[in-house]
């Protein structure tokens, strides 16, 4: 389960997010609905230890995760999370596989990637460059990173954006399917996706924008 | 790690090459810089420590000196023979030994005078020469023209490859000498009964050719100098004691028709004329290295921070900066080992290439000989390969994965 409590964040700019308590079940999917810049990408980096909030507590099966130190947090990160980045972030220059692979540096097991990425329709891509893949196929090199490690909670941040509407049906399902026992947390823009999700919130009722002077006072 | 380390660096091939190319070419010309300046002043050291006096004909002493010490410059003309009887029977040196110059193999300067000259010198093949017309080469000799004992090689007259040659008296290498690393290994050593037999030989065809004909060439013959029958162009010395050696200075010194010199003075005030101009060679250096030193850390820190991006996205999936940290500092050692091996390597390559050119002049430089100092300079350019890695990964370790 994953508790959000008091959680405040401030950007550089002094601006700030202030959310709402809510919680995450374990064994559900979520589908956070909302405007851009309401805060549904900044409250995924919260979740996963990405962003510290300067305010408040997130809360992953009763341990203070964004309180942990800097190491502890990148270890529940590769350990616990699969994230998939509205932007990817996979190594350009080089393979697929070595995109995947990279998690062995931190003793990611990734015997199952061959069928993974057979699940994905990516097998023949294994060996390509991920600079030469489209916009899609980048996506699902994306996932495949996400879910070689079996990970307990998988925070998605629009990981459709960048498919057709049939591909993006699949891509939900398949997450869905690997997310099993754990939980799923999706941001989507696309309401023919979000019924597919057990939960949908909208980010607009529980994120609040603080601007930067009052920011400043709240701190 | 270690295959993965090779996978990334694998992706910035063309740019690690130019960092390894401009690292080598920094690193390579500091470490030229230092060893050609120090292998030219120990060779002038080492070479005019072994006598303590020539005696020459009068005329300049530095002359003198680079002639017998070094075989360069032209001789400073003639004295008797008998000047070494007369140091023999005095009974104040340990050693005189004649020395004559005045004709070239190749260019490679013919030097007159008896095995002791070579006593120092161990041979790598044939034996030492005995009677006139046999010769002992230099290693670099022998190996520029493949001589062996047994062969036979035709002298020009003069120093310049491009004199009359002596094609009627061709000297019989005997021997070869084991590589020295000083000015022997690029001359010829044969009796000095060699030289005034063939000059006695060439003397018949230029006065023939005198007869004949007077034109410019015969004129610069006739000012080259070169040791006539019973004449030498120099005479080293090793005196029996400091009291000997005064003495001989004296008496050979206030004479008019000669010149006696110490080789270590002379040297050291030619080095203390020039020292200026070391100084400003050394402090050049000295530049050159602080530069090189700065251009390197500069293009590591620059590769560095092109790996941002990359470093940030591994920590974004949560990747330890422990092992980020190790990657990068697997990658920029590997470069930068590189970068020393190829400095190193393409360093020596230039000395081996220059050699020829310095051993012409009388300095023959080891292109084999590393200095501790360059080990050092090596290992300077090794820590400013890694050291950027350390720098910005901790720096990066700060931040939050996001900010990174």
């Amino acid at each position: 389960m994953i508790k959000i409590e008091d959680l405040f964040v401030r950007f550089s700019d002094g601006s700030g997010i202030r959310y709402r308590d809510m919680c995450f079940d374990t064994g559900r999917s979520y589908a956070l609905l909302g405007a851009s810049g309401v805060g549904k990408s900044t409250l995924l980096n919260l979740i996963s230890g990405v962003l510290t909030p300067a305010e408040g507590r997130v809360r992953v099966d009763g341990e203070a995760v964004s309180a942990l130190p800097q190491r502890e947090r990148d270890l529940f990160r590769i350990r616990r999370v699969g994230y998939i980045f509205q932007d990817f972030k996979l190594l350009e220059d080089m393979t697929v596989q070595d995109n995947l692979n990279l998690l062995r540096l931190e003793g990611v097991d990734t015997s199952d990637m061959d069928a993974l990425l057979d699940r994905l329709g990516i097998l023949r891509l294994k060996k390509r460059r991920v600079n030469r893949l489209s916009g899609g196929e980048k996506q699902r090199v994306a996932i495949a990173r996400a879910l070689i490690k079996k990970p307990a909670i998988i925070l998605a941040d629009e990981p459709t954006g960048n498919l057709n509407y049939d591909t993006g049906v699949e891509v939900v399902k398949t997450l869905l399917l690997n997310a099993g026992e754990g939980t799923l947390i999706a941001v989507t823009h696309d309401d023919r996706l979000a019924p597919m999700f057990d939960e949908r919130m909208d980010m607009n009722a529980v994120a609040e924008w603080v601007p930067g002077g009052e920011a400043r006072q709240h701190a | 790690m270690l295959s993965f380390a090779f996978k990334s660096m694998a992706t910035r091939k063309a740019k690690l090459a130019m960092t390894a190319l401009s690292v080598v070419i920094a690193a390579s010309v500091a470490l030229l810089a230092y060893n050609i300046s120090t292998q030219v002043s120990e060779g002038i050291v080492n070479t005019a420590a072994k006598y303590d006096i020539i005696i020459g004909p009068s005329g300049s002493a530095t002359q003198l000196a680079m002639n017998t010490m070094f075989f360069t410059d032209k001789p400073l003309g003639t004295i008797p023979y008998s000047v070494i009887d007369d140091l023999n029977r005095s009974g104040q040196v340990n050693a005189a030994i004649p020395f004559s110059m005045g004709d070239s193999y190749n260019a490679a300067p013919i030097v007159g005078t008896d095995p002791a000259l070579l006593s120092d010198k161990a041979l790598l093949k044939g034996e030492m020469f005995e009677s006139p017309l046999e010769a002992v080469v230099g290693y670099d000799v022998a190996k520029a023209y493949k001589l062996n004992p047994g062969d036979q090689i035709i002298s020009s007259h003069g120093l310049s490859h491009d004199g009359a040659a002596h094609a009627d008296h061709p000297l019989t290498v005997v021997g070869v000498l084991r590589r020295t690393d000083t000015a022997y290994d690029n001359a010829v050593f044969t009796p000095v009964s060699t030289i005034w037999e063939l000059h006695d030989h060439h003397d018949e065809d230029h006065d023939e050719a005198h007869d004949e004909d007077h034109d410019e060439d015969h004129e610069e013959h006739e000012e080259h100098h070169h040791a006539e029958a019973g004449e030498i162009c120099a005479v080293l010395v090793r005196s029996k004691s400091l009291s000997d050696y005064a003495a001989l200075m004296s008496y050979y010194g206030d004479s008019t028709d000669y010149l006696a010199i110490n080789p270590n003075t002379v040297l050291r005030e030619v080095m203390d004329n020039v020292d200026l101009s070391r100084k400003i060679v050394y402090i050049l250096c000295a530049v050159i290295l602080v530069m090189n030193l700065f251009v390197v850390s500069v293009i590591a820190l620059l590769n560095m921070y092109d790996s941002r991006r990359e470093i940030a996205l591994m920590r974004l999936i949560g990747v330890s900066m422990g092992k980020i940290n190790r990657l990068y500092l697997i990658q920029n050692a590997l470069t930068g080992l590189c970068a020393m091996a190829l400095s190193l390597l393409c360093a020596h390559l230039c000395l081996w290439g220059i050699r020829g050119f310095v051993s012409r002049m009388g300095i023959v430089l080891n292109a084999a000989r590393v200095y501790p100092l360059e080990w050092a300079i090596l290992l300077c350019v090794f820590a400013l390969s890694i050291l950027p890695t350390a720098v910005l990964t901790r720096r990066m370790a700060r931040k939050d994965s996001l900010e990174a």
